[in-house]
């Protein structure tokens, strides 16, 4: 291919942006070396200055690396694949860093983004541990920039993705064969589904969790490595609060923009891309507890190293999960294919060889202590309950790799050469909410109890013989008033098995249990007082979910579209609302009122009202569910739900379906060719009866009255203003099918009575006869004087007089402009009168003028000429024939367009699971300051 | 003697413990299911997850003034069987455009029931998927 000098092309950032990419890897290389060298050699400072300056470089070359590619986006370079793939011309800057973060490459750039934060903030505080953490984070650094790197190695394996290719460069398309390419293409710009906060701080805290998960692996890993197995036990524990209380965070910001933007229903659905966020941070809480263990006893030292590396290892293997491709059939959410898969797996695979290598030598090292773990001792009922996490943990990636056992035994039987094992493959749990559910309820209830119980202890069972007396006072007090609340909040709370039932005692006790724990202990200690809020908080946590999910109700459903089911099978979820029509529904009457365009955002205004009995209203409220167009306002690229909050309850709702006309444009004209239309010919002030209805033409208008109508100007606008009254109903609709001349094309909007499902259109062909051409009309003149009356056929026709207050729709006024309308009073044979004002004036020295229409009499009238002197106005008159005639087109049984499908549903509590969550987690930060004001 | 029994509650919980968890596990891998075709889910009676493409030469019921909760469509499985499915949820946006469909479901007499369908589009926005739920 001969080359082509390409025009407007900035190729510069490009090449500083992959400079800084190699920059970053090789940077990472020396920090690695020279923090090795400084554990290897503790005693030579110029290693440690060396591995400062190279973690230094690697620092800045990252942010260089961000820098740049933000560079790129905000200035919308598109011959930049990533730069066209995720901003357009019209992508609003607030959602920039969304799109930043869209794709895989800029995602692991704010992974590496918070690895050089908080490996600064190592670097400042972590002083003894500082060169074995930093060389470990140094490699997992590298091995992230290797998935950004985009070096080929002999033309077949490409070493990661670069954010920085060229978009010409991915893509073959003829487009790229003009030099000028630039100029013709825009940004193919974010998913609107992406274009909300949510996306902009939800990503980023998770990225911060899963980031934060390095820095414990990174000191266990140091901590092997340099056979200390007892001293990093200690400085570790703030970054894994930490990171136990931002991981979380980052979940439950996920669970939230599920509840608040997207269409669950529901903060938590079990999807794979969901729990594989949440498994790392269930082995984290173990590795924790482990850590409080080997802290205090020097017990499962073991244990906690397995966990921290183990923590760290299920991040790597989610990010494997919803990166490769793996998930297509299983997942709603998962990003689509780079091509990384086997350098993913190496991923995996080198950190856990590393972590299983450094166990295996190091194991003869690790301090055991022997002493038997005593059953009142804290210790015990602490690593029981990490091994009900770990456990939950386990179950939860049993059942989310199946897609990867599936694979396995792909792999398996190439290798034995089985041929095909797609017979043995599986699929996921087909209720994977109800599966999950299910089983986790056990692993809850559990860590309920034995959390209680275990704060309760001491280490090392100290003191037991006196100290049981008081333990069992505690322990039976929070019973009795756990079992009492648990009572009395299954008065509230629907518990459909005897699993809830338990599930519900566990939560109350451990509640109650926790409430006592700060009263007695909270109040001396911060720490405790952390640990109380923490495992209290996950029990509130707990109920929450409960009330929520099994006290979740459905409002919106239609009693009488139930009765019409032969089965009855199903009454859904869904409810069909049609406009300014109250559906009453599980107490409620609900109403859509009205809908709004503002942006690309059509929002709808849906009434609720629950009334009793009697009929009084007990609540009032209105939600505003909206529906987000593209940005071409002709197909919907989202709807978002709209909750009303209460404190002890949410009515979410949604709009789950809409006429086919709104949902895309395209579809009008698709549904307007299934209906059966009819002509029927009208003279203005005729009535004819079709069907049941009584139809008839009032008159002829130049301009409409048509709701939809938007008026531009230089638009020509002819419409029918018919009145229809129902024969069996007596009402009376009034409506205005219309003929649009815009820009030369000719447009029809048909009028809609959903009530009697009927639909009108003029006939294309109608303008024609009514309103042809200005020169195909034969016009005749007529001179009259201000006042005076005279007859033009069967016309009446009076000059009344003139007017200088200017009304012609369309004309538009230059400040030079001399204007006047002359005011004429035109009488029928029916004696019926109608006014014109034909437009006069003068412009730029030049008479101008814009003639008048009258639609009833077919009348064209213009003032071409006023002659002062004589006072004489010349006027020119034309009409095709004495009595116009509409051809207007109905068209029976028309669906309905003016409704929505709602969906409604209730979750009472909520907060409760919100605010257990917010509770649990501002514990995890308290311990975790609490421990750093100690140091 | 009373220490001796305490040691002997300590493997038991752990025990139980393992049992318990162990027969969990048993009963999740029950849970999995399968991927099928319409022959097999229907020879089995039971559900299952069926794998296949949209039958656009088939019509495709919608009609939410009679119904909002009841959406039928065509669908060809892997081995080329095209079967009617009834979802009872909304149709979805752009449903008519979609590449892959994945119907969970089982047979009620000759009448498949999908308990929920996800469909992947093609979009401007690679490629996007879409879970519909008929929540039973």
């Amino acid at each position: 291919m001969q080359d082509i000098q390409y025009i407007g092309e900035h190729l510069l950032p490009g090449r500083l942006g992959h400079f800084f990419v190699l920059a970053a890897f090789v940077s990472a290389i020396l920090s690695i070396l020279s923090y090795r060298q400084r554990v290897l050699q503790p005693e030579d400072n110029s290693w440690l200055k060396f591995a400062r300056v190279s973690w230094g470089i690697h620092s800045f070359s990252i942010f260089a690396v961000i820098g740049i590619l933000f560079y790129l986006m905000i200035s919308q370079m598109y011959e930049y694949q990533y730069a066209w793939d995720h901003v357009s011309d019209d992508l609003p800057m607030k959602y920039i860093f969304s799109a930043f973060w869209e794709g895989q490459e800029g995602s692991f750039l704010l992974w590496m983004f918070w690895h050089v934060i908080l490996g600064g903030a190592v670097v400042f505080t972590a002083k003894r541990w500082e060169a074995g953490v930093m060389t470990w984070l140094s490699v997992v650094q590298l091995v992230l920039v290797s998935m950004i790197a985009g070096v080929y190695f002999a033309d077949e394996f490409r070493m990661g993705s670069s954010p920085f290719l060229l978009l010409r460069d991915t893509m073959q398309a003829p487009i790229f064969n003009n030099p000028n390419y630039l100029s013709l293409i825009e940004g193919n710009g974010l998913n609107p589904l992406l274009q909300n906060y949510w996306m902009t701080i939800h990503p980023p805290t998770l990225f911060l969790g899963f980031a934060s998960v390095t820095i414990p692996f990174c000191f266990a890993m140091a901590g092997l490595w340099e056979k200390d197995h007892t001293a990093w036990l200690k400085p570790v524990m703030p970054w894994t609060l930490f990171s136990t209380g931002i991981l979380g965070l980052g979940v439950l910001m996920g669970g939230a923009w599920a509840y608040e933007a997207l269409s669950f229903g529901g903060y938590w659905a079990w999807d794979p891309v969901e729990n594989m966020s949440l498994v790392p941070w269930i082995i984290l809480l173990a590795a924790l507890h482990g850590n409080f263990i080997a802290r205090h006893t020097g017990l499962s030292i073991k244990t906690t190293y397995i966990f921290y590396i183990l923590a760290f290892l299920l991040v790597v293997y989610s990010t494997f999960l919803t990166r490769s491709g793996i998930l297509g059939e299983e997942s709603v959410h998962a990003f689509t294919e780079m091509g990384l898969e086997w350098q993913l797996i190496g991923f995996i695979g080198l950190f856990a060889i590393a972590g299983i290598y450094l166990l295996a030598t190091r194991n003869k090292s690790i301090p055991t202590v022997q002493t038997e773990e005593k059953i009142q001792s804290r210790e015990f009922w602490m690593f029981v309950g990490a091994m009900v996490l770990a456990f939950s943990a386990l179950l939860i990636t049993f059942s989310t790799s199946i897609p990867v056992w599936n694979k396995l035994l792909d792999v398996y039987g190439s290798i034995m050469g089985k041929g095909d094992m797609g017979v043995y493959h599986k699929a996921m749990p087909l209720d994977p909410i109800d599966h999950h559910n299910r089983f986790q309820l056990w692993n809850a209830a559990l860590v309920a109890i034995i959390s209680s119980l275990a704060q309760f202890m001491r280490f090392g069972a100290m003191g037991w013989d006196t100290f049981k007396k008081r333990f069992a006072k505690h322990a039976l007090i929070s019973l009795a008033v756990g079992l009492l609340l648990a009572y009395l909040l299954s008065l509230w709370i629907f518990l459909p098995s005897w699993q809830y039932i338990v599930l519900l005692i566990a939560a109350s006790f451990a509640v109650i249990s926790n409430v006592d724990y700060i009263i007695n202990f909270g109040k001396t200690k911060l720490t405790s007082m952390a640990s109380a809020l923490a495992h209290g908080g996950f029990a509130i946590m707990i109920i929450g979910i409960m009330a929520s999910g099994l006290n979740k109700q459905t409002i919106s459903q239609n009693r009488f579209a139930q009765e019409g089911l032969a089965d009855g099978l199903n009454a859904g979820e869904n409810a069909f609302l049609i406009k300014g029509m109250p559906m009453y529904m599980n107490n409620y009457w609900v109403t859509y009122k009205s809908d709004s365009l503002e942006g690309f955002t059509k929002s709808y205004e849906v009434e609720f009202i629950k009334v009793n009995e009697t009929g009084d209203t007990l609540e009032y409220f209105t939600t505003y569910p909206n529906i987000l167009y593209d940005r071409q306002l002709t197909k919907v690229a989202t709807a978002n739900p709209h909750t009303k909050r209460y404190l002890d309850r949410d009515v979410f709702t949604f709009i789950s379906g809409l006429p086919p006309e709104h949902q895309d444009r395209s579809n009008i004209r698709k549904v307007d060719s299934l209906l059966d239309y009819k002509l029927h010919y009208f003279t203005p002030g005729e009535s004819k009866d079709i069907s049941s209805f009584h139809v008839s033409l009032d008159s002829i208008i130049l301009g409409t009255e048509h709701s939809e109508y938007d008026q531009e100007e230089d638009d020509l606008v002819i419409s029918g203003a018919v009145t229809i009254t129902d024969t069996v109903s007596q009402e009376t609709y009034k409506v205005n099918p219309t003929l649009i001349v815009r820009n030369g094309l000719l447009y029809s909007l048909a009028d809609q009575i959903n009530d009697l499902n009927l639909r009108m259109r003029l006939k294309a062909s109608s303008l024609d006869s009514l309103f042809p051409m200005d020169e195909d009309l034969p016009y005749e003149g007529l001179t009259m004087k201000s006042g005076e009356t005279t007859t033009w056929n069967d016309l009446e026709i009076t000059l009344a007089g003139i007017d200088k207050n200017i009304d012609y729709q369309g004309y538009d006024a230059h400040p030079d402009d001399i204007a006047i309308q002359a005011v004429l009073q035109i009488k029928n044979q029916k004696n019926k009168t109608y006014i014109a004002r034909p437009l006069f004036f003068i412009r730029d020295g030049s008479p101008l003028n814009m003639k008048a229409y009258v639609g009833d009499l077919g009348l064209h009238i213009k003032l071409e000429r006023i002659d002062p002197e004589k006072e004489a106005f010349h006027l020119f008159l034309a009409r095709i024939s004495d009595t116009p005639v509409l051809p207007i087109e109905i068209a029976e049984e028309v669906p309905r367009n003016d409704y929505i499908v709602l969906e409604a549903i209730l979750f009472p509590g909520i907060n409760l699971f919100w605010g257990g969550s917010l509770l649990m987690l501002f514990g995890m930060f308290l311990g975790m300051y609490k421990r750093l004001r100690k140091q | 003697m009373i220490k001796k029994s305490r040691f002997k509650i300590m493997p038991i919980i752990i025990l139980a413990l393992m049992g318990g968890g162990i027969l969990m596990l048993i009963s999740a891998s029950k849970d999995m299911s399968t991927y099928s075709n319409f022959e097999q889910v229907k020879r089995s009676g039971e559900s299952a997850k069926v794998v296949g493409v949209l039958a656009k030469d088939k019509p495709m019921y919608y009609n939410a003034e009679e119904d909002p909760n009841l959406f039928r469509f065509h669908m060809t499985d892997q081995d080329g069987k095209t079967h009617e499915v009834t979802l009872n949820a909304p149709k979805p946006q752009d449903f008519e455009l979609s590449e892959q469909v994945v119907a969970t479901g089982s047979f009620s007499g000759d009448e498949f029931i999908a308990s929920s369908i996800l469909m992947k589009c093609p979009s401007k926005y690679k490629n996007e998927e879409v879970l519909v739920r008929s929540n039973m």
